[in-house]
């Protein structure tokens, strides 16, 4: 259960943030709705890749935090 | 200081469950004023939450001065749990941040123990668990997000803005891929403050909700929501750790990207 609310909420955060941004943007630039669509949109993208992201850790390492001491050279990690 | 922020949060629970007879289940987080302050136009309250960070902070304070009084080179019990509590949290500071994280040893050893306490402090029956509050636990990630944004440029300059662009990418792709980026960056702290708030008040709520079902079925069919009870119980204690350690980790992580950048 943890693990499915962990990436339940990384992809909510990405579209609340992405929509919050778009939202000031608008109230910025008085461009009522387009740009919280597209930062909607756009937050969507960030949050999907936050799952990847996430999911490949736990997949990778059950326990997080021992990857530094076994493989100091792996550079291609996340 | 961080009181003034949440103490605007008013009292919204309820009392009673409007006649259905079962106890509110939310009426547990409510905010009460134990003593009315106001400074400089806001209210800054002392209310429930802050007397038990307040608990919380001198708990851990007296724990350790408690543990450490001899400072015997063979430990007793006491002196053994706040050894291993330290060599946990610098375990981990190591294992994710390298030993150059050390300098930041302290700053996460007092998150990890303030979560911890207040954690396990909700777990008490009648108290107040401080970290249900959705604004507490963002006001502490929030500190985490700027501090560690902060360390980034100061290690790296300007040189951290490379940070949020990924390598290997066309080259027409890369403005919509450096907003995602960005995005995906700002969304950290409320993912890491949901996540321990959303926890903390769900597995709270469903205490309640199941408590009051032992009450209402009665002697005949309460057993087994107490049984129950008595198994979630456990389980909340294990996630009332686990999400201290979460907090934690997720901290050396983020405090490697802004030192590492990988």
């Amino acid at each position: 259960m943890g693990q499915a609310l962990r990436l339940a909420t990384e992809l909510v955060a990405g579209v609340g943030v992405g929509g919050l941004i778009g939202w000031a943007l608008d109230q910025l630039f008085g461009t009522a709705p387009f740009l919280m669509v597209t930062f909607l949109f756009l937050g969507g993208g960030a949050g999907i890749m936050n799952v990847v992201r996430t999911a490949k850790a736990m997949q990778g390492e059950p326990m997080p935090g021992h990857h530094l001491r076994n493989a100091t050279d792996d550079d291609d990690e996340d | 200081m961080i009181s003034a922020a949440y103490a605007a949060d008013d009292a919204h629970g309820g009392h009673g469950g409007g006649g259905t007879g079962l106890p509110d289940p939310m009426h547990q987080f409510e905010i009460q004023r134990l003593i009315d302050l106001n400074a400089f136009g806001f209210d800054a309250s002392f209310t429930n939450s802050a007397l038990f960070m307040v608990i919380a902070a001198a708990l851990i304070t007296l724990f350790a001065l408690f543990a450490m009084r001899s400072g015997a080179l063979v430990p007793g019990r006491m002196q053994s749990v706040a050894e291993l509590s330290y060599e946990f949290v610098a375990n981990m500071v190591r294992d994710n941040v390298g030993t150059s994280g050390m300098k930041y040893f302290p700053f996460i050893f007092t998150l990890f123990m303030f979560v911890l306490v207040l954690n396990m402090l909700g777990m008490v029956p009648y108290s107040f668990t401080v970290t249900s509050h959705i604004i507490v636990t963002f006001a502490l990630a929030a500190f985490v997000f700027i501090g560690v944004t902060l360390i980034g440029f100061w290690k790296h300059g300007i040189g951290f803005l490379k940070f949020f662009v990924p390598s290997g990418v066309p080259f027409v792709m890369l403005p919509l891929l450096v907003v995602i980026e960005v995005i995906s960056y700002l969304t950290r702290p409320v993912s890491l403050s949901v996540r321990l708030f959303a926890n903390m008040m769900a597995g709270h709520t469903m205490l309640k909700v199941f408590g009051s079902f032992v009450v209402a079925l009665g002697l005949l069919g309460g057993w087994a929501a107490l049984a129950f009870m008595v198994a979630f119980t456990g389980l909340e204690i294990l996630v009332a750790f686990l999400q201290a350690y979460v907090f934690a980790i997720l901290t050396c992580i983020y405090l490697n990207d802004a030192l590492h950048m990988h």
